[in-house]
């Protein structure tokens, strides 16, 4: 079901480095997605934060449509 | 420093990190980086920066690509299909919010913004300009990153495009 597949290892650290900013970009996308999909079905800041593992005004002050990229 | 001056380098930073954020929203990033400035100025009505790319017979459309594929392999690199990364949010991307208050861009944008300003006061000459080619410049001597190896990809040589960035300069625009 799930095959493992080589990584780059942190001893090629160029590879290794794009990698993560590649996960980096593919997790902002993501998480905006899913945070504006939650919104449209009625999630509360709340909701979020408890799925996303921080507080509700963390998430809010990180993910509100409106403020995104303010504190990056 | 004049007061015209900074009046015209306040305009054209405006107008530069306006389109980058544009690029940006495009290409799926929340905050524009380097990548994405040298993108707009390859879109912009100076020619320079796509003369130095010319030389080696590469267009905006190719560094583009060649920006998009080098995450898209990264992706392949750790087992991912990059399809992926289009399904995640291809509805919603950084454009969805619309930006208000101060530019937002990463630390490397901002670093190859001062050192392209830094490179159009070379010379000493009384006011400067800000080409297109100083930012291809400026972007070129970034050694490692998204742009190095969208470069690489395309077989540019540093270098090399940093000389050909710096004979675009002061060779006469095109329009």
């Amino acid at each position: 079901m799930f095959e493992p597949t080589e990584i780059p290892t942190p001893d090629h650290p160029e590879e290794a480095f794009a990698a993560v900013v590649a996960l980096r970009r593919l997790s902002a996308r993501l998480e905006r997605s899913a945070v504006d999909h939650a919104l449209e079905q009625g999630w509360t800041w709340s909701q979020i934060g408890q799925a996303l593992g921080m507080t509700a005004q963390a998430a809010h002050k990180r993910l509100a449509p409106h403020r995104r990229g303010l504190l990056d | 420093m004049g007061i015209r001056q900074a009046i015209t380098d306040i305009r054209m930073m405006n107008s530069l990190f306006t389109t980058a954020e544009a690029q940006a929203a495009e290409l799926g990033d929340e905050l524009p980086g380097a990548e994405h400035l040298l993108l707009a100025v390859l879109a912009g009505p100076d020619d320079s920066g796509r003369r130095a790319f010319a030389t080696f017979g590469v267009t905006a459309a190719q560094v583009r690509t060649a920006i998009a594929d080098t995450h898209t392999l990264a992706l392949q690199s750790v087992g991912i299909d990059p399809t992926l990364a289009d399904r995640a949010g291809a509805d919603r991307t950084g454009a969805a919010a619309a930006p208000t208050g101060p530019y937002r861009s990463t630390g490397g944008l901002q670093e190859v913004f001062q050192r392209a300003v830094a490179l159009s006061k070379e010379g000493g000459s009384r006011g400067h300009t800000l080409r297109a080619a100083h930012v291809v410049r400026a972007v070129s001597e970034v050694e490692h990153g998204t742009v190095s190896l969208a470069f690489r990809r395309l077989g540019l040589d540093r270098l090399e495009l940093q000389e050909a960035a710096r004979r675009a300069i002061s060779s006469p625009a095109a329009d």
